[in-house]
């Protein structure tokens, strides 16, 4: 192959549009950033990276990110994970002063705000909750006892809507981070219930469009509080989580990361919670909603450019690469895999078809991504890096918090295989203690319930637990561009924290002691 | 004026003890505010705590929104309070007009108008946004949230036939202007989908290809009865000018297309797979440009390894992912 056909140009068909110039010129310019060594030699300048995060957490950033001010757990949130990425530890006063930081943010009615004296809102909620995960611990003075999960659990069904979506915060919009957010921080915390989950399935199997990524919402089912003058008719009654109704938006590489992760998230819900089409006449539980997980496969690794773009992933058809959908798009790869049984660690049911000791086995030889991830790292390397530290969307950009950790995380998706292993998921089902788990439920309303509701509870809970635990590095499948020098830490594919940290926080808050995680058997 | 003051040397605000951000925490990670943007937000907190909705808070709220439209809290108050005042919300929606041109990107100003025109509820209202909207989507064709803000309206009013009237025009004239443009075509396809020719200008546009496959699946038509149209698109180079027959059905390649179209490749070769997969044990013949005569479970092969190891490369992990697919469905 020829270096001219590696780097042919997005073709123009000699029609050109604002869109074709633009595709043009960025062709032109990240072309510069190709070292004409090759990339075998390229550094992560992890020093300078290192740097960049030390000086926005101990002096702060300056005042341009007034524009984050609304967001300052996820200033936190990026920079200490960003830490865990390049595998740099925090002191203790550090953390101390992070957890202090941390729940000056806490909404006296649950939930966390972006800033002190601000509303709770789901995003920031998730945010503060995965820097616990990163600076708490158990006992006095660790946070983790400090975080009111009952108000919580109360905040987030305080936002439910009749069509089974949230709104981000009081009086704010509906859309698939805010689900993937709650779910996520729902998860870690012991606050899964079926009310919480009910129609979450339906509402973001009808944010997938036509291209098969997802869209950011959909119409309608979307509601005012019922306390507002204004608002328009609860219909809870008569509401219909299953007609159909568009997605508003096209597909975008954000929510497209949010709602496949949430999917993931959902599994176990789906599958108890919901019938199959074919005996659905025999039960009285809603049909399983289904999404097009090939379509949503196609639709990912369309979004890797082209080797003359470094393979950099972009976050919709036609637009420009970017680095911080190397994690939401090159990162969300791996979820989708996973939906369609391809690459699970060990013989694992195929799309639910049953047949565990019989069924099809081919996948299991293959131990490599469905996109091409020595090219994602490539672009996060050459272009990503700004030469002062920090890494950004694209030269001649300036690097900030956002796209540091973004870059980062999907350079680590691109480097390890990190995929659900069946072994490591029945050894956590088998020393799973449901007696536990249940006495350390967040919500405070399971007590209420039915034995027989509580029981399909544990269930749910222990499966979630079970199979988001169970995401673990396939041995032997790392790839480093430029040399294991440039290694980052894998993180937790659904999550996007270690997994050293999300194991510890779940075992506290579920109260069990999670099996060691052994090195997984090297591969014969 | 008053604006660009301190609130804390204004005597209107001296009933009001401001509340600092962080009291006896030495945050970790701060951010280095302005005097401006700390005296009005530190004057904000003490607002909501005390649960005011009055109208000097519409200007403070303005004040902080114009410095940070992202202050969630400052728009969720603000909207409090304009319902609380029982205020003109069209007046708002005016006020707003240029805090969303000047901050086009930010979740709020979308939805602060989705509040207030559910609120006003009128079909009047609703068509003077379309107009705005087109206004603002000439600064930024690809805006996602303005994208999402008209599909809401649509879908909000959905029975009002003139709101829907104008849609399918200026979709088709966005594309005029800018045929890769994927936020109008995602649009036209929201709006009421029909396929074609514009494939023709530019085949290597995947929107126009998503499209097409989008259309396809939602009305379920096989792929297939579009075999005679791709064709062209699959050959390594476009029909001589003297070959071309007008077909309006099936427009051709123009004389500069950049062929074989990886699109294209991957449409014929679904067109194999569903044939494959229907009727695995018929192997009928088909003859297709660039390639040999070949089973058709082949063909798809053939086309998957064409794209995987030649045409698109950067793709070859999932090329290779469908070969092995099929070729275990067929097993």
């Amino acid at each position: 192959m020829s270096a001219e056909i590696a780097y042919s140009h997005t073709p123009t068909d000699g029609f050109h549009t604002q869109t074709s110039t633009l595709q043009e010129a960025t062709e032109k310019l990240i072309r510069t950033h190709i070292p004409p060594g090759g990339t075998s030699q390229v550094e992560l300048q992890k020093r300078y990276h290192f740097e960049f995060l030390l000086r926005n957490l101990r002096q702060g950033f300056p005042e341009r990110y007034t524009s984050q001010d609304a967001s300052q757990p996820w200033l936190i949130y990026w920079t200490l994970h960003g830490f865990s990425l390049l595998g740099a530890g925090l002191d203790d006063l550090t953390k101390k002063r992070t957890i202090e930081t941390l729940l000056a943010l806490q909404h006296p009615e649950g939930g966390f705000a972006g800033g002190p004296g601000q509303a709770a809102h789901l995003l920031p909620t998730y945010a503060a909750v995965c820097a616990f995960a990163i600076v708490g611990r158990p006992g006095p003075g660790g946070g983790w006892e400090s975080i009111d999960r009952q108000k919580m659990y109360k905040f987030f069904m305080s936002l439910k809507q009749p069509d089974g979506s949230f709104l981000v915060s009081h009086h704010g919009e509906v859309d698939v981070r805010g689900i993937y957010c709650l779910l996520v921080v729902a998860t870690l915390l012991n606050l899964l219930t079926p009310e919480l989950l009910a129609g979450v399935p339906d509402f973001l199997a009808t944010c997938q469009t036509y291209e098969g990524g997802f869209g950011n919402a959909s119409f309608p089912g979307w509601a005012f509080e019922a306390d507002d003058p204004e608002s328009e008719k609860p219909s809870n009654a008569s509401f219909d989580p299953t007609a159909p109704r568009p997605p508003l938006g096209e597909a975008h590489g954000g929510y497209t990361f949010c709602a496949t992760a949430s999917w993931v998230i959902l599994q176990s819900y789906i599958e108890h919670y919901y019938a199959r089409p074919d005996v659905s006449s025999a039960t009285s539980l809603p049909i399983r909603p289904e999404i097009n997980t090939r379509g949503l496969l196609r639709w990912c690794t369309q979004m890797q450019g082209l080797p003359i773009e470094l393979g950099g992933f972009r976050g919709r058809t036609n637009k420009l690469v970017d680095g911080c959908y190397s994690w939401w798009v090159g990162g969300c790869v791996v979820l989708v895999e996973a939906l369609l049984g391809v690459g699970v660690l060990h013989d694992s049911p195929t799309e639910g078809q049953g047949g565990e000791e019989e069924g099809p086995k081919a996948w299991d030889d293959v131990d490599d991504s469905l996109f091409d991830r020595k090219a994602l790292q490539e672009y996060i390397l050459c272009a990503g890096q700004h030469p002062a530290g920090g890494l950004r969307d694209k030269p001649p950009k300036p690097a900030d918090a956002y796209h540091t950790l973004y870059c980062a995380a999907g350079l680590s998706a691109a480097q390890h295989r990190v995929v659900p292993s069946d072994a490591r998921r029945h050894a956590v089902i088998s020393a799973w203690d449901p007696v536990q788990a249940r006495a350390h439920d967040g919500t405070g309303v399971v007590s209420a319930a039915s034995d027989a509701e509580r029981e399909k509870l544990d269930v749910l809970r222990r499966e979630t637990c079970a199979h988001v635990l169970s995401w673990t590095e396939e041995e032997g499948t790392a790839l480093y561009v430029g040399g294991s020098a440039n290694r980052v830490n894998a993180t937790h594919p659904v999550f996007n924290l270690t997994v050293t940290h999300s194991d510890a926080m779940m075992a506290y808050f579920y109260g069990q002691s999670l099996p060691s995680r052994l090195p997984s058997r090297p591969k014969a | 004026m008053s604006e660009l003051g301190l609130l804390a040397d204004d005597p209107e605000w001296a009933d009001v003890t401001p509340i600092r951000q962080y009291e006896n925490v030495n945050p970790i990670a701060p951010i280095f505010y302005s005097e401006e943007y700390k005296d009005a937000t530190d004057y904000f907190r003490a607002v909501v705590k005390a649960g005011e909705t009055s109208p000097r808070v519409l200007k403070l709220t303005e004040k902080i929104i114009r410095m940070n439209p992202a202050h969630y809290t400052a728009w969720q108050h603000r909207y409090k309070t304009l319902i609380a005042l029982q205020s003109d919300l069209e007046e708002e929606l005016r006020l707003m007009d240029d805090i969303a041109k000047q901050f086009l990107k930010t979740y709020q100003v979308w939805h602060h108008r989705r509040l207030l025109l559910t609120a006003i509820n009128s079909v009047d209202v609703a068509q003077l946004e379309l107009e705005f909207l087109k206004d603002v989507l000439e600064v930024d064709t690809k805006n996602y949230h303005t994208w999402s803000y008209r599909q809401w309206i649509l879908a909000h009013f959905n029975k009002e036939a003139r709101l829907w009237a104008g849609e399918r025009p200026y979709a088709e004239a966005l594309l005029d202007a800018d045929v890769r443009n994927n936020s109008a075509w995602h649009h036209r396809f929201f709006v009421v989908f029909s396929s074609g020719e514009k494939i023709a200008l530019a085949p290597n546009n995947p929107s126009a290809w998503n499209y097409l496959r989008g259309v396809l699946e939602f009305t379920k038509t096989p792929f297939e009865t579009l075999t005679s149209f791709v064709l062209p698109y699959t050959a390594s180079k476009p029909p001589a000018p003297e070959d071309e027959v007008v077909d309006l059905d099936n427009p051709l390649p123009s004389q500069d297309a950049e062929l074989p179209c990886v699109a294209a490749l991957e449409f014929l070769a679904d067109v194999y797979e569903k044939r494959g997969g229907d009727d695995t044990a018929k192997a009928v013949e088909v003859s297709v440009p660039m390639t040999r005569v070949f089973k058709q479970a082949d063909l798809r092969v053939q086309f998957w390894k064409t794209l995987a190891n030649e045409k698109d490369i950067i793709r070859k992990k999932y090329w290779e992912y469908r070969i092995r697919e099929a070729l275990q469905r067929a097993t």
